[in-house]
């Protein structure tokens, strides 16, 4: 059986369809595109207590997210959150799908292949931690066992050893892991652990904030050691679409709010330890 | 199982397969132990406190436990066809309640909160999830109609289009799809956001397998009805609409219902682009509180709820069918 069709017709459409794709979009005049739309998009994580999470309303809230608030009301345009998952964050090639990222991100020489870091925001001590129950007391007890961690951080490249951030405050590598267990979303780990001291993982490294939340929350970890180290936290823009003028001015807007103590206030705001007291962290230590 | 008026024994009324069934379930229950359980309390007037009962209380229990299982059985054997669906139904939804339950979750906090966690997740979750789900649907069929023409066609392109698209998009992981149509067609210079390359990626995966369906549904129609309609001087659209359709489409509605559900469950994989659908919510919602499973489930049961009217749907548009047949 068969049945005849004519399909010239379809097929120039076909051709004509394709050649309209061969639109390019336009480069650089990001900042010209942000004030003419009169927004800002910014790009963050949804699942990063106290960063950036989807509060009871449902809406976003966090530090990261008062920040890109921030930002958008210095220059004069609304703020609008968006929330890809971190690898496509980190991986560039935006196309102005968002204009910048505001996410706590450290810049490392990897990342500035694809992306730029105008402003240095504020730095944040990364930990290892463990479950209550387990043997190990030192940083070196982790040596050779199972350690995980978010796929694409930070904290995945200092348990390879391969850890290239810009301007960071001087670090040495007090984890070698046999094992690294990277998983999309971080918050899996802590529950992985939460299964018990070696069940699926023997600890994990994140940032120190982020393990404080979970332990204030009831989780059965505790932290392992001292911070294995500080990292610089910057805004990123897409190095696919450079504009120096929109990085100038982001550069600027965080200079004015390192000065007039905005930042000082925030992480105030949204770190706090167990006691009560705030971390100021926009300094490092 | 057979299509005729023979009527035989219910085997659970004989005695014998009665008795070995007695005796499978309790050896079923004496090897798993459920002395520990709600049942071994409920049994301690009998048995005493349940940890010190030893050997006796594991007899007890089980021989209660499989007492009432079949006791249970014979019962529900001798209610009508549909009161026995309807029982097991129920029995089998109460035990999974019971085996979620089991987790010790905070399942209170699904509820609580201003608005609570459940309706958020339906108000800002659940109209994406049907919205992209149901576009997709859509396109998918159209995609599915083509390409099924197109690949019984004797035109050369034509079929080697659509047995290319379907090869290509029937082989790749719709995870993949899903991330080379966000991030590879912007390369291109066509920038496309993410709820259209969702879309986008669910439509041409299920369009692929839909077409492979349509096509097998309209090849299954006996060569005779195209010639007999050709020799009454009828047009191929025409044949297509009123003869050949209308025959395979009953052929054609069961694995299509299939596929409905597999996409609307699959447009959970959308989330990775931080689209804010069901599953999206479900990860994201309970994690500043550390309640990830407490959503998860919700999310479960919502998904579940969801391809029930679709099974309702397909059990009643295959029935329509078939009455006509």
């Amino acid at each position: 059986m068969s049945i005849k069709l004519g399909f010239t017709k379809s097929s120039i459409a076909f051709a004509v369809a394709l050649l309209s794709l061969n639109m390019t979009v336009q480069a650089g005049a990001v900042y010209d595109y942000i004030k003419t739309n009169n927004e800002l998009m910014i790009a963050t994580d949804a699942n990063w207590a106290p960063y950036s999470y989807i509060n009871d309303a449902g809406e976003m809230e966090g530090f990261d997210v008062d920040v890109g608030r921030e930002i958008a009301k210095r220059m004069g345009v609304e703020a609008r959150f968006i929330t890809p998952s971190w690898d496509i964050i980190t991986s560039g090639n935006w196309n102005m799908r968002w204009d910048v990222s505001v996410g706590s991100m450290t810049p490392t020489e990897t990342r500035s292949e694809v992306l730029n870091f105008p402003a240095v925001y504020y730095y944040t001590p990364a930990g290892f931690a463990v479950h209550t129950d387990s043997p190990i007391t030192t940083l070196a007890g982790l040596n050779g066992k199972n350690v995980c961690t978010t796929a694409a951080s930070t904290w995945e490249m200092y348990l390879e050893g391969s850890l290239d951030m810009i301007d960071a405050p001087a670090f040495t590598y007090k984890v070698t892991p046999g094992t690294i267990t990277s998983l999309a979303d971080g918050h899996t780990c802590l529950d992985d652990t939460r299964l018990g001291a070696g069940v699926r993982n023997d600890g994990i490294i994140d940032s120190i904030p982020m393990i404080q939340g979970a332990i204030e929350d009831g989780y059965p970890i505790r932290f392992l050691g001292d911070p294995a180290f500080f990292e610089p936290l910057s805004v990123a823009t897409d190095k696919g679409n450079d504009d120096p003028e929109l990085d100038a001015e982001i550069a600027r807007i965080i200079a004015d709010m390192k000065k007039d103590y905005t930042l000082t206030m925030m992480s105030m705001k949204w770190f706090k330890n167990a006691d009560g007291s705030s971390n100021d962290y926009t300094i490092a230590f | 199982m057979f299509v005729d008026t023979v009527i035989e024994d219910k085997s659970l009324h004989k005695p014998a397969f009665l008795l070995g069934l007695s005796i499978a379930v309790f050896a079923f229950f004496f090897a798993f132990n459920f002395t520990d359980t709600i049942f071994g309390e409920f049994l301690s007037p009998v048995i005493g406190n349940p940890q010190e009962s030893g050997f006796f209380g594991r007899f007890v229990v089980s021989f209660v436990l499989s007492i009432i299982f079949v006791l249970n059985l014979l019962l529900i054997s001798f209610t009508r066809l549909k009161i026995q669906i309807l029982i097991v139904w129920i029995e089998l939804f109460f035990l999974f309640l019971a085996f979620a339950y089991s987790f010790d979750l905070e399942l209170a906090y699904i509820f609580i909160g201003e608005p609570s966690k459940i309706w958020l997740m339906i108000s800002k979750g659940l109209f994406t999830t049907i919205y992209i789900s149901a576009v997709s649907i859509a396109i998918a069929t159209a995609i599915a109609i083509v390409g099924a023409i197109a690949k019984l066609s004797n035109n050369g392109f034509a079929y080697a289009i659509a047995s290319f698209y379907t090869s290509l998009f029937r082989g790749l992981p719709l995870l993949l799809q899903i991330y080379l149509i966000y991030m590879g067609l912007p390369q291109l210079g066509f920038m496309i956001d993410a709820i259209p390359s969702g879309i986008a990626a669910l439509s041409l995966c299920y369009g692929a397998y839909m077409t492979e369906i349509f096509r097998a549904g309209i090849q299954s129609i006996p060569k005779g009805q195209w010639e007999a309609s050709r020799a009454l001087g009828f047009k191929f659209g025409l044949i297509l609409r009123k003869i050949i359709l209308p025959q395979s489409i009953p052929i054609i509605v069961p694995p299509t219902g299939n596929q409905f559900i597999a996409m609307l469950k699959d447009s959970s994989l959308v989330s990775v682009l931080g689209i804010w659908e069901l599953m999206f919510m479900a990860k994201k919602i309970g994690a500043k509180d550390f309640n990830n499973l407490e959503m998860l489930l919700t999310a479960a049961m919502i998904y579940w709820a969801l391809t029930i009217v679709l099974e309702v749907i397909q059990a009643r548009i295959e029935r329509k069918y078939q009455q006509k047949a």
